[in-house]
């Protein structure tokens, strides 16, 4: 009876240790493009760095923008993204993986056993991000499931760890470990490295009862350095986060924009959006997401990106658009401006390709929801409230984009609408990111 | 065991030292380009929001426009005082037929006020017409009034009436409307009975306060046109 440990949890280590590095590494440079305050491509692939990154709205960058890509984005412009622990610990798993490979049956049980305990670090931290992917973003981003992949795989590795730390009891019959064919290894000869075959009498150690501690500061180390160099590098932000414009005119005198009621409101902003603009759909949502929209007292003006009522626009960027902000200013009238505006928001595409087939067809849509505003929508007084949303936006020399939020009387820069909102509400308006 | 325990550990600590490398130089990568912008493509840039500018803003048009709101005092002084006919004549240097023609567009924008003979003073359906075009103004930036009166007595007196007329409609909308700053909003011109005045066309063209009633020649031009205008300048 000899007691070996087979390579394959260091092989698998190894593997998973690589697919999780490469990953992770992708995650970060995706993340780390976009502390320019620029838009940026990503890279939404399954073999990252094979296929050209790719522009426009995805999954990743849905991810990305998600408030669970990064922490502490309220002391930091755009946090810290998670991807950037993922790699120190990946890096950490791969030497561990390597020594397993290596040292097998010298290796103390308690190394092997540390090791098996620590892979579940990753395993239920993607759990907790699958679960995120699955039930707030509803979408799944090709490097996310790498990871997951990688974690899946250290887990199996660490099972398999957990499993030989104490060695497999073998015999020199025993077929599966120890070939007996003559042919293949002829008696007295030294049996291959792979077979980690300890000399007679040899046993597996069982180490220091501190190895396990060590092992857990180690990976925390390995963690972390990553991120503190992070934000050690990070540039100061500050002085360009109020260069964007302020309201030259703080209030519209005909009280025609929609005061939403928020429950906690302890700062004023004013809002310039286009119901069908997706844009306003993703940074409303990470207002409401990041808390800050309830702690706001939100003056919206209607700006739609609609040639149908907007003088500004030549051509309708959101066809039907109109119909949605008048009925968002009809809404207001009963008292449920904020509902139809999440009803427009979250019915966006349907009320998109309604809008393509005529402004009568999202007024069906409308209609269907909301009847009870209907006879709103043509009344004189709802197309002059429009028309003065519009002319405040001109007063404020706004640009012809949307959305545009003013906090404060300053405008939030486009550049700061996504990873770097907490951190710029939280300078401009400090008292809203308590 | 402790030789395999070194050299992992070593390649471990090389894998970290690589991973901080590729961070640091990320985001200083992105530090300088934040700091380095570059230019930006002025055609991907958003416009700014303005007024409104349609067809029949032309050249002429936007000329004789600029010309009033110097004269009159809309734009670059702090007093309205208005344009009288003599003011109207020698800035627009156009005939008084080319100077109605750069209105015609505004046939369905705009309204035609009419009065009664020698009088300045508002009915109600004028009242409402008003207040109608008013508010119809969507994203024009002027609102303009231009008052006539009929060739019937003097040129003085017509002048006056005319710039009575103007005023009635400007004083509706200041009583009506409550607003600072209108004075930089409307252009007032009053041009008596001695230039640009109006023929009976106008009666079935542009919509008037008294529809259905006699409009010859006399009875259009005892009026103030008005109407939104939709030029940027």
């Amino acid at each position: 009876m000899k007691p070996i440990r087979p390579p394959s949890p260091g092989i698998l280590a190894i593997v998973a240790s690589v697919i999780g590095f490469i990953f992770a590494a992708f995650a970060t440079f995706d993340y780390a493009q976009g502390l320019d305050r620029q838009l940026h491509s990503t890279y939404c692939s399954f073999i990252p760095g094979l296929v050209e990154a790719t522009s426009g709205p995805n999954a990743c960058t849905a991810a990305l923008y998600s408030p669970y890509s990064s922490i502490f984005r309220g002391s930091y412009w755009g946090g810290i993204p998670i991807s950037l622990f993922a790699l120190g610990v990946y890096a950490f798993f791969f030497a561990y993986g390597l020594y397993l490979l290596l040292a097998r049956r010298s290796a103390s049980r308690r190394s092997w056993q540390s090791f098996a305990l620590l892979t579940a670090g990753p395993l239920v931290v993607s759990l907790c991000m699958f679960a995120i992917s699955l039930v707030k973003l509803g979408v799944f981003c090709k490097l996310c499931i790498g990871l997951y992949v990688a974690s899946a795989l250290l887990a199996v590795s660490g099972w398999l760890a957990w499993k030989y730390s104490g060695g497999v009891a073998i015999t020199p019959s025993d077929p599966d470990w120890y070939p007996t064919d003559p042919t293949a290894k002829p008696i007295g000869a030294p049996a291959p490295w792979y077979m980690d075959l300890p000399p007679d009498g040899a046993d597996i150690p069982l180490g220091k009862a501190s190895l396990v501690g060590m092992m857990v500061l180690s990976i925390a180390a390995f963690a972390v350095l990553p991120a503190l160099v992070y934000v050690a590098a990070l540039p100061d932000y500050r002085p360009y986060l109020s260069g964007c414009g302020v309201l030259t005119e703080s209030g519209e005198k005909h009280n025609a924009l929609v005061n939403i009621p928020t429950a906690h409101p302890v700062a004023r902003a004013v809002m310039f959006v286009d119901p069908l603009c997706p844009s306003c759909k993703s940074f409303h949502e990470r207002l409401v997401g990041d808390g800050f929209f309830d702690r706001l007292g939100i003056n919206v003006a209607m700006f739609p990106l609609d040639s149908d009522c907007n003088w500004m626009v030549t051509q309708s960027v959101h066809p039907g658009a109109c119909v949605v902000a008048k009925a968002f200013i009809c809404a207001d009238h009963l008292a449920r401006s904020r509902e139809l505006l999440e009803w427009a928001y979250g019915d966006q595409q349907t009320l998109q390709e309604a809008g393509k087939l005529g402004k009568e067809v999202v007024r069906n849509r409308i209609r269907e929801r909301f009847p009870e505003i209907d006879p709103c929508l043509d009344a004189h007084d709802t197309q002059t409230r429009l028309d003065r949303m519009m002319q405040f936006a001109v007063a404020n020399r706004i640009p012809v984009s949307t959305p545009q939020f003013f906090i404060g009387g300053k405008r939030l820069c486009e550049e700061d609408t996504d990873i770097g909102l907490s951190y710029t509400i939280n300078q401009l308006a400090p008292q809203v990111a308590k | 065991m402790k030789v395999y325990s070194r050299a992992c550990g070593a390649i471990g600590v090389v894998c970290l030292l690589g991973a901080i490398s590729f961070v640091h130089h990320q985001v200083s990568a992105a530090a300088f380009r934040l700091a380095n912008p570059g230019i930006k493509d002025a055609s991907r840039m958003a416009a700014i929001a303005d007024h409104s500018e349609l067809a029949y803003c032309t050249p002429p048009f936007k000329l004789v426009l600029q010309r009033v709101l110097n004269a009159c005092g809309l734009v670059g002084q702090e007093g309205r005082r208005g344009c009288q006919p003599t003011d109207v004549k020698t800035f627009a240097s156009i005939s008084d037929a080319d100077f109605n023609a750069l209105f015609n567009p505004l046939a369905q924008r705009g309204a035609i006020i009419m009065f009664d003979d020698n009088s300045d003073k508002l009915d109600e359906t004028a009242k409402q017409i008003i207040q109608q075009k008013w508010d119809e103004r969507h994203g024009a930036r002027y609102f303009f009034i231009v008052a006539r009166a009929s060739r019937k007595g003097t040129i003085e007196l017509n002048r006056a009436l005319s710039h009575r007329r103007a005023n009635s409609v400007l004083f509706d909308i200041q009583e009506t409307i409550k607003e600072p700053g209108l004075d930089k909003q409307i252009g007032l011109l009053w041009l008596g009975s001695e230039y640009a005045q109006l023929n009976v066309d106008y009666c079935g063209t542009w919509q008037t306060s008294r529809p259905g009633k006699l409009c010859d020649t006399e009875a259009i031009n005892r009026s103030a046109f008005i109407s939104w205008v939709d030029c940027r300048l």
